[in-house]
């Protein structure tokens, strides 16, 4: 475990090496990032400034959904969403022989190895949303925080998952550039309060990819909305997970290299 | 090498296949291949069986795509092979793969370790910390090896600007921080030049005689002459040659292939030893020079006299060539020669 966190450490060092090599591409994506992500809340809010809106929701309890996504999208880009982005180009190019030979955890060493710096200014985006909303509504309890803190976690769980089943999937479907696109798409469900959607997509985003978790279900704790099927929810979270791990192992055994 | 020495690597019946899809060129076969693509199997090594001892350098030869990347990534367990067994100082490569890589080391030619942003040295700390290297081993061996390779100052500059030499001696102190036992080599003097060359085999001499195993694999005969004990050469997947370089070169005869470029043309060589193996053009031809009974600087000197030329190269005999006479010295006809 020691070990692992040293690698880590030095990971994060050799990211910091990255980003003050190249400023002013670490600066314009920060910027980026944060004007894409952050583009969304602004789009809420003119909703809500027309006269139109979710209904049974204010615009601050939307924007605190929203924040709350927009921070879970920062941790997942800053920690482990590269993972999906590395494997697709090192199976493309025939890298991960590179990634193998090193005595380590293949996931973790090719997530600690995409940590990215580069999220801080979309979670700086996110975090300034989520303070403004927070002011904005009745305030949370100590119990409401905790219930928070674990919806939260299990949301990126959620995120972690998605990524490695998407990763795992470009062992098999090589350089397929739209498997970002499928990731972002199933994760954009996550962005809205989930009483708008029908049943039928309710149960899709609650248990079968629990994507709820990822905003809906934190906020909702904030809220003092968090109930017991909430709780259930965790459950699928872990459980997508592990299928996530499952599955990067057992494609990992699949590799077959390319020309030398 | 201790001639007593045991078997650090055993492999028997060594077999990778694989399915690939054939596809036409042109844009109406592209079309097709959108709906309807051919299986292609592919048996990129086929039953493979040989040992390597302790301490060796072992030659893995043969021509493009004979086989021996993929026979080299199987020895690293970075491919599963389809059948067969591997064992590696007493490891399964595919089974138990972190304990198992820790021990060893490896260096693809056309891949890189290094951190292309960021100085040979802080990719090195990296390696530190993921094979959990203490301190002053870590001070200890890339004090060593820098000086060895003299890149003291190399390994502070951005890898980057490094040249491709340069690159790759670091990508040799990288793959031997930890003091692997047996170190894989895929190409490790590809687009090297001469001297870079020598560096490299210079390195790897000198880390055998310290007691490390080398395998490496090549398709330049003069790597294994210099470096290798024994020769292992696979064509199309199938191994065809496993023996001393000694042995070899009996195979082979010892020859040298010159190139030429004449001022005049000339029609025949009265040169012993000496046969033209073609002519690309009535002032360019390539000669063989069997070297037993002519030795190259006495061949240089009756060239001179029989002949005035512009350019003159002198190579190892080619790949192909040196598949060709395996077979003909074994009595065999070579498959889709």
């Amino acid at each position: 475990m020691i070990r692992y966190l040293k690698i880590y450490k030095e990971c994060i060092k050799v990211d910091f090496a990255t980003a003050s090599t190249y400023r002013l591409n670490f600066f314009l994506n920060c910027i980026i990032m944060l004007l894409g992500d952050i583009f969304f809340p602004l789009i809420t809010v003119l909703i809500y400034g027309s006269g139109a809106g979710f209904e049974g929701w204010t615009v601050y309890e939307v924007l605190l959904i929203q924040s709350v996504f927009t921070m879970s999208t920062a941790i997942a880009d800053m920690t482990f969403h590269g993972i999906m982005w590395a494997t697709m180009d090192l199976v493309r190019n025939g890298g991960m022989e590179m990634v193998l030979i090193l005595p380590v955890d293949t996931m973790f060493i090719l997530m600690a190895r995409t940590f990215s710096f580069e999220g801080i200014g979309l979670f700086a985006g996110g975090a300034a949303i989520f303070t403004i909303a927070i002011l904005n509504i009745p305030a949370p309890s100590v119990w409401e925080w905790l219930q928070f803190l674990a919806f939260f976690i299990s949301g990126l769980f959620v995120i972690m998952g998605i990524g490695l089943i998407m990763a795992a999937i470009s062992f098999k479907w090589v350089g397929n550039s739209r498997i970002p696109e499928i990731f972002d798409c199933i994760r954009s469900f996550g962005k809205y309060p989930q009483s708008v959607f029908p049943k039928a997509i309710l149960v899709f985003t609650s248990f079968l990819i629990p994507i709820a978790m990822i905003a809906y279900c934190p906020a909702a704790a904030l809220l003092g909305r968090g109930n017991m099927t909430m709780f259930l929810m965790i459950l699928p979270c872990v459980i997508f997970l592990l299928f996530g791990i499952f599955l990067y192992k057992y494609m990992v055994r699949l590799y077959q290299g390319v020309g030398g | 090498m201790d001639n007593n020495a045991k078997d650090i690597i055993t492999v028997k019946g060594l077999t990778k296949k694989y399915i690939t899809y054939k596809r036409g060129s042109g844009f109406k076969e592209s079309v097709k291949a959108l709906f309807v693509r051919e299986k292609v199997p592919v048996i990129a090594v086929n039953d493979i069986s040989f040992s390597v001892r302790d301490g060796d350098i072992i030659g893995l030869l043969g021509p493009n795509g004979a086989g021996k990347s993929t026979t080299i990534k199987m020895l690293t367990g970075t491919l599963y092979p389809t059948c067969g067994t591997i064992e590696v100082m007493g490891y399964n490569p595919t089974k138990n793969r972190k304990n198992y890589v820790r021990q060893i080391g490896a260096v693809f030619g056309q891949r890189s370790q290094l951190i292309w942003d960021i100085p040979p040295l802080d990719s090195f700390r990296m390696n530190k910390a993921i094979y959990g290297i203490s301190d002053e081993e870590f001070e200890e061996r890339v004090s060593f090896m820098a000086k060895l390779f003299m890149v003291e100052d190399l390994i502070k500059r951005p890898t980057r600007v490094l040249s491709l030499g340069e690159r790759m001696k670091c990508e040799f102190t990288m793959a031997m921080l930890h003091n692997p036992k047996v170190v894989f080599l895929d190409e490790p003097t590809i687009g090297l030049d001469v001297i870079a060359k020598h560096n490299i085999r210079d390195f790897i001499r000198r880390m055998n005689g310290m007691g490390t195993t080398f395998i490496l694999t090549t398709h330049d005969l003069e790597d294994v002459e210099q470096l290798a004990r024994k020769v292992i050469i696979i064509n199309k997947g199938v191994k065809v040659f496993d023996d001393t370089i000694e042995n070899l070169k009996k195979v082979l005869g010892a020859k040298k292939i010159v190139q030429l470029t004449l001022l005049k043309e000339v029609g025949t060589l009265d040169i012993p030893g000496a046969s033209i193996l073609e002519r690309e053009s009535p002032l360019k031809m390539t000669v063989s020079v069997d070297l037993e009974r002519m030795p190259i600087n006495e061949f240089m000197a009756k060239l001179s006299e029989q002949c005035a030329f512009s350019d003159i190269s002198v190579k190892e005999m080619p790949m192909d060539t040196i598949i060709t006479h395996i077979y003909q010295s074994k009595g065999i006809e070579q498959p889709d020669k």
